[in-house]
């Protein structure tokens, strides 16, 4: 199908809501995590003036009697994080919701707020927002063949690097409660495949390929992965079940197939292929030999990530083989309905869906640096934190 | 070497995170107190490969057009000395190591430079190289051996390295 610009009326069904810091000690840097968290739910319209009072009672500034809603927290880090929150309702000042958090680190914190605001969501009974929680897994290059995997929250403001030194990359959540991820390491003379639980250390090898090695998705259930790997010297796509221990080859292309990822019910994948001389997307039946051309547009659509029938894609849109290209992200879906720019200026790659399959993350380049973005798909909402000047290798989230 | 350090009440936290909805990491939610657990750190600095970012042991590195990874005529030379080297070094195993420029993103980045592997390790067999003496790796965009923002950079980036294998 071919990419259509749809403009869609910004319908505002959010609360407002205003912020008011009771901390012995302010802080800006809790206030726009707030702020962050509050806006990409898609659930709020935040008042970004940061006020400051008591955070006993239920006594408001004068100036936020105009929202819906009032969060009233306060935060110490003296000795780990302690966080608390109040939510009030403006109109009669009743407390609506209120609870406490701690813990003992204070690197931590963000993970902190994200659980605060995620219980206000739920507390007012908006669709839930649970993705704000996650890890969000990624390599980046230190120096020539070397790299970290690093855990982050979602705002990057957390960052703690858990595999050091090597050349490890390509890390993949393995079960959706973010216990475990995959990678690929260079430590031996073959790229090997591992899977490393993250509290315990325990780490067990799954698979090793000549060339390469790379587990681009993960059932839904955990027990099937999608490879691209290469045990002939040809980069195809194999289906491993955990369970049997059984490889099937999914791809059979003298070129380059790369990238799968299960779609639909996961009895069908779609794919990165240069089958027509250019990266682009395609999508087949697991089992089955007919390929089917997915996108119809773009010099060079090279990243895909999936949600149940959701696709989404990172397209060039410029000629040059070098330099600034301009990429931009779009979302389709299996079914042939209509595509939509979900970006429209600059380069915007490695797109991954949340774990619920509403809010794109991405990575953003600039002149300035790199971002890293979130596009709430039901609200419209955006938004970037910057991530400085390192190369991002691979993420999941 | 992996650091474990587990802070506050680890099992606990497990049976708190088992009520909740969406997990948060290393967290549980109880009753308003929420308990961490460290995750590890895990030290590979002693076990990284080499940053070698050109052949040796007497071989040539190939350079690739951008995205294609075509042995053209003027490779053809090179191959041939580099075949020369590989009938030299006996029964050694010789290491293709494919690489890329950073245009592109990670998983066909990766596979582009093992197609350039590939494509050298099929015109050395032609020549008389037996294939179960070369090994290949990509190394994507990872191992850059320019890092400049010039044309001329990027072109030394997208190359097959050869060498012997440890």
């Amino acid at each position: 199908m071919d990419a259509t610009l749809t403009i869609e009326k910004d319908v505002e069904q959010r609360a407002r809501i205003g912020l008011e810091d009771g901390s012995a000690i302010p802080s800006e840097k809790l206030f726009h995590l707030l702020l962050s968290d509050l806006k990409i739910s898609g659930h709020f319209l935040v008042d970004e003036t940061r006020y400051e009072g008591s955070f006993e009672g239920a006594l408001l500034d004068p100036a936020l009697k105009s929202q819906e809603y009032v969060l009233k927290y306060t935060m110490s880090q003296s000795r780990g994080t302690k966080l608390s929150i109040k939510l009030i309702r403006a109109s009669d000042s009743t407390q609506l919701f209120k609870k406490s958090y701690a813990i003992a680190s204070t690197a931590k914190m963000p993970f902190l707020v994200h659980k605060a605001v995620y219980d206000i969501n739920k507390a007012l009974k908006y669709p839930d927002i649970g993705w704000i929680n996650r890890y969000v897994v990624f390599s980046r290059y230190t120096t020539p063949r070397h790299s970290e995997i690093v855990l982050a929250d979602y705002t990057f403001t957390y960052q703690k690097a858990i595999i050091r030194g090597g050349l490890n990359l390509f890390p993949k959540w393995a079960d959706a409660r973010q216990r475990s991820f995959y990678y690929t390491s260079y430590r031996g003379l073959m790229p090997t495949l591992y899977r490393l639980n993250i509290y315990t250390g325990a780490k067990s090898k799954i698979a090793s390929s000549e060339g390469m090695m790379v587990c681009s998705d993960v059932s839904r259930d955990g027990k099937k992965l999608l490879l691209t790997m290469a045990p002939t010297g040809q980069p195809d796509i194999y289906e491993l079940d955990l369970t049997t221990g059984t490889k099937s080859r999914v791809t059979r292309f003298n070129g380059i197939d790369v990238n799968g990822k299960y779609v639909d019910d996961e009895s069908r994948m779609v794919f990165v292929s240069n089958r027509l001389g250019y990266a682009n997307i395609f999508k087949k039946d697991i089992h089955g030999s007919a390929v089917s051309q997915v996108v119809y547009h773009g010099r060079n659509n090279n990243a895909v990530d999936a949600y149940g029938s959701k696709i989404v894609y990172a397209s060039r849109e410029s000629s040059s083989a070098f330099g600034n290209n301009t990429f931009n992200l779009y979302l389709t879906s299996t079914d042939d309905t209509s595509t939509r720019p979900l970006t429209t200026t600059g380069s915007n790659q490695f797109p991954r869906f949340s774990s619920d399959g509403t809010v794109v993350l991405y990575i953003k380049q600039s002149d300035s640096g790199s971002s890293i973005g979130y596009i709430n798909l039901q609200s419209k909402q955006s938004i970037l934190f910057p991530l400085g000047t390192s190369k991002i290798q691979a993420i999941d989230w | 070497m992996i650091n474990r350090t587990f802070l506050g009440m680890a099992t606990l936290s497990l049976l708190l995170l088992s009520g909740c909805g969406q997990p948060v990491p290393g967290m549980g939610s109880g009753s308003g107190n929420v308990y961490d657990t460290d995750t590890v750190s895990i030290d590979e600095s002693g076990s990284g490969s080499s940053a070698y970012n050109s052949s040796s042991d007497g071989f040539q590195s190939l350079y690739f057009d951008f995205d294609s990874y075509t042995i053209t005529g003027g490779m053809e030379s090179t191959i041939a000395k580099d075949a020369a080297v590989a009938q030299r070094s006996g029964t050694r195993k010789i290491r293709i190591e494919g690489n890329c420029d950073e245009f592109g993103t990670d998983e066909y980045n990766y596979a582009l430079g093992l197609k350039r592997a590939k494509a050298v390790k099929d015109a050395l067999r032609m020549q008389g190289v037996p294939a179960s003496r070369m090994v290949m790796i990509s190394y994507g965009e990872s191992n850059p051996a320019c890092s400049a923002a010039t044309d001329a950079c990027y072109a030394q980036n997208r190359r097959v390295d050869l060498r012997l294998a440890k």
